[in-house]
């Protein structure tokens, strides 16, 4: 037995050298060297047998790093236990180029450590050679395709962009685009196209194609770039080391996973502004093929009331863009800010049709129409404007006097917001109560204090209730208080007996407090109590002798007193002391 | 303040004796005058700015929009708001054509005044006018809206201090114990349901926030960078959830699950609650 404590010594002395091996390390890595424009590379630090005070946050011009997550784990090997920290940040670049990431210093517990620097070449996607296609040699590569090689400013058209699968492709997943630079152009969402899937031959291979719509629209004039797009998918193809014989192999070969980065060519697009020409006064910039329709309510109507304009353009176009031009012979009439809706009948929302609802209210009894509406836009299709023309509408206007002025504004009882209000509702008249913008009182550290108020008041009064209680439920704790306080009030009357020389009243109050404090104390009646207590209580004899004595001889002269009540003032005075000095000793004993 | 306070007694006499003042009469004076010239400052302030409002109100009714929207802008500058200017400044960016604005200003209106039909029927108007998608609130979002955050916070309190009245009552008095046993109960259940209430809220006011376009078209664009590719389009006047800022850039949701950065500049950053 006495070589164990020999043994744990040689364990715990060969668990520190163990620690010892596994000194604290740092170390960063990517997960992969190259990537391409758009790309995104993991950069992953590693802090190894302890922690560091702080992450370095490396910074390098043209690269962009943004932490991504951490994770920590912990490992006890023969006894000693080691923990890694991992943190991981996101690098994209900005440019290409071959870009170098510095050596990173960590604090960990005093000692200084560095990382090797890193070198990460971020290279300009492209698309792979027509050579290389038609060999049958690629997995999956993008064609993109444009309509078009000019368009006019603002002219929205849809793009294809295309993916291409080999026929060996078993299944394809995580398709991202991952870089799609439109320059000049604003694209929308880039969907697949339902139902349009199909399958070419190239080469001597057949493949599957994808296509994808990229609505854009030209928002600049100019040579403009489109693409090249990237995108990144995974592809299941059947394994090089997996079952060779072909017949067995379609059946059991399970196939392995590829990471595969595409390319497009760019496109090149030249977009023209529209022309200076010919260009109507009131065009705002439609572009497209448009018709109109409008709808003029109610024609019958007093100075000031409202008419509802109903204007529907509808056609393929920048349907989005449209607005509805300001109608300079509507002069007499007093417009409002027109609503709009637009309900597009294709994805892309480029045709369909807009509704606008403009509220218009005549200024006086002369009007006796609502002028012709016009609107333009341009037709790249054969590059002229065009000028929709709906007729004057005849209307009747009465005078304002003739019926009471309509109610626009809302009533300001009425729940105005379940009316269909024509304009928005006058100003106030009054600025009201001024505040200042505060902290709310949530965040008030004084006000969340207050609130503690409720609770000490209850813990009080909770806290008073036990108490009393408990008195109530002990009447000899009851009979000790009163007693005390008996005592207590006694003892300045006695004073005050001795100071006005009343002897008899004095010895009366002296022995009836002598014999509710003994009463107390023995737990028997007051009236109970007489001198002969001191010599036969069992709980007395355990006080001191001088205390018994001071009873014994404060008894007597009680007794004495109904005989000879007279006595001078400061004799009283001293038998008052002394009983407050035996008193306060008969309270010592323990009941 | 002390020592202000003893600058201004010191006229009374020399430095010991005007300590001695402290303690006495003289010191209740004095502070009565601080307390009145603050007063009177104040009146002052809120003078001005009842004339400035005047002023603006003067610049709308001749259909000077842009004069009165300055007008009130420069009124809020100074740090000071009222349900009523806020309106009114509103009503003035709309009419000068800025929906988003005017949509901000009464949005900061409602956290004000919550129940005021008057400003939730002008920003349902301008909401009307707004073109693309935005994000709306949900029925429970405009309920709890119903009260502001300090009210909540009122309501939460005044429940919760009268339930805890009420057990300290029950201790005091157990006689009446069984008379108030219902009140406490409903107390009770009332703070915890103000109580989740205002967490929520609180949650809304201080996590979430709402952007609001206030330029005529903004491009979302897919990161924090001007180089960075544009996403989709917004237009004056739409109301985004904020997700994340960066620097001069913030991080939007629209109504239909889009997300995109945009620049600070274009954008007016509300509370949600």
């Amino acid at each position: 037995m006495r070589f164990i404590p020999k043994i744990w010594i040689a364990l715990a002395a060969a668990a520190l050298l163990h620690g010892a091996v596994f000194a604290a390390s740092f170390t960063a890595s990517l997960d992969r060297d190259t990537i391409m424009l758009g790309e995104q590379a993991t950069l992953s630090l590693t802090f190894e047998g302890g922690q560091s005070k702080n992450v370095p946050a490396p910074v390098v011009p043209g690269l962009e790093f943004a932490q991504i997550g951490n994770s920590q784990s912990f490992s006890i090997v023969n006894g000693a236990m080691s923990s890694t920290v991992n943190v991981s940040f996101s690098v994209t670049a900005r440019q290409a180029g071959k870009f170098t990431i510095p050596m990173l210093t960590a604090d960990m517990g005093g000692q200084r450590l560095s990382t090797a620097p890193l070198t990460l070449t971020v290279t300009t996607a492209s698309a792979p050679s027509t050579a290389a296609v038609n060999s049958g040699n690629e997995v999956a590569f993008l064609k993109f395709e444009f309509p078009k090689n000019k368009i006019f400013v603002g002219e929205p058209k849809v793009a294809r962009l295309e993916l291409y699968l080999r026929d060996d492709v078993q299944n394809f997943g995580n398709f991202q685009l991952t870089s799609s630079p439109t320059d000049g152009l604003s694209s929308g969402k880039a969907t697949e196209l339902q139902g349009m899937r199909r399958r070419v031959q190239i080469g001597s291979r057949v493949y599957t194609v994808i296509p994808i719509s990229m609505p854009l629209t030209a928002v600049r004039t100019g040579e403009l770039t489109l693409g090249p797009f990237t995108a990144s998918l995974v592809v299941v193809v059947p394994s090089q080391n997996g079952n060779r014989d072909p017949f067995f192999g379609q059946f059991f070969n399970q196939g392995e996973q590829k990471q595969v980065t595409l390319a497009s060519d760019p496109v090149n697009v030249e977009s023209l502004p529209l022309p200076a020409q010919n260009q109507p006064a009131n065009f705002t910039g439609a572009v497209g093929n448009f018709a109109m329709t409008a709808a003029v309510g109610p024609t019958n109507v007093t100075v000031g009331d409202p008419i509802t304009v109903r204007v529907q353009i509808s056609g393929s176009g920048a349907l989005d863009t449209i607005t509805l031009p300001t109608q300079d012979a509507w002069r007499d009439f007093k417009t409002y800010p027109p609503t709009s809706k637009l309900e597009p009948s294709d994805q892309f929302g480029f045709q369909g049709t807009k509704t606008f609802e403009q509220i218009v209210s005549p200024q006086n009894a002369d009007v006796h129409e609502l002028p012709a509406l016009t609107f333009s836009f341009f037709n790249p299709d054969d590059g002229k404007y065009h000028t929709l023309t709906q007729p004057a509408v005849p209307l009747v206007v009465k005078a304002a006097g003739a019926s009471p002025m309509p109610m626009i504004v809302a009533n300001k009882n009425s729940a105005a917001e379940n009316q269909t209000p024509q304009d928005i509702l006058p100003i106030k008249e009054n600025l009201g109560t001024l505040e200042t913008k505060g902290v709310p009182l949530i965040a008030q550290p004084k006000f969340l204090a207050l609130q503690s108020l409720p609770v000490l008041a209850f813990l009080a009064a909770f806290i008073w209730r036990k108490r009393a209680d408990n008195l109530a439920n002990n009447p000899r704790l009851r009979r000790q208080r009163a007693v005390a306080q008996l005592v207590s009030s006694g003892l300045s009357d006695l004073k005050k007996f001795a100071a006005e020389n009343k002897s008899e009243e004095f010895f009366a109050l002296l022995f009836r407090l002598l014999q509710e404090q003994l009463g107390e104390r023995l737990d028997c009646p007051a009236t109970a109590i007489t001198e002969n207590v001191v010599e036969e209580n069992s709980i007395l004899r355990g006080a001191s002798e001088n205390t018994r004595n001071d009873l014994r001889e404060l008894f007597q002269l009680c007794n004495q007193a109904r005989y000879a009540p007279v006595r001078g003032t400061a004799e009283l005075n001293s038998v008052a002391a002394q009983f407050e000095k035996a008193i306060g000793e008969l309270q010592e004993v323990k009941a | 303040m002390k020592a202000f306070f003893l600058k201004i007694c010191r006229r009374r006499g020399s430095e010991s004796q005007t300590k001695i003042e402290l303690e006495t009469p003289h010191v209740v004076s004095c502070w009565i005058l601080v307390l009145f010239a603050l007063a009177f400052a104040g009146n002052i302030f809120a003078a001005d700015a009842a004339g400035d409002f005047s002023a603006a109100n003067k610049f709308y009714a001749e259909g000077k929009f842009v004069d009165a929207a300055k007008a009130y802008e420069k009124i809020l500058a100074s740090g000071a708001a009222s349900p009523n200017l806020l309106f009114n400044y509103g009503n003035a960016e709309f009419k000068s054509g800025n929906l988003g604005r005017a949509i901000a200003a009464f949005r900061r209106a409602e956290l004000l005044a919550p129940r005021d039909s008057e400003i939730r029927a002008n920003l349902a108007f301008v909401r009307n006018q707004v073109q693309g998608a935005t994000v709306r609130k949900s029925f429970w979002q405009n309920w709890l809206g119903n009260l502001s955050l300090n009210e909540w916070t009122i309501f939460a309190a005044i429940a919760f201090w009268l339930t805890f009245l009420l057990l300290a009552a029950k201790q005091i008095r157990p006689a009446l114990a069984t008379k108030l046993k219902s009140a406490t109960w409903i107390f009770a259940a009332l703070t915890i349901f103000s109580g989740t209430i205002l967490g929520v809220q609180a949650a809304n006011h201080f996590s979430k926030q709402t952007a609001v376009i206030i330029s005529a078209q903004a491009t979302a664009r897919t990161g924090p960078f001007d180089e960075a590719q544009g996403a989709f389009t917004l237009h004056d006047g739409a109301e985004l959830s904020v997700l994340d800022r960066r620097d001069d850039w913030v991080q939007v949701a629209d109504g239909s699950g889009k997300t995109g950065w945009l620049p600070v500049k274009q954008v007016e950053v509300l509370p949600d609650a």
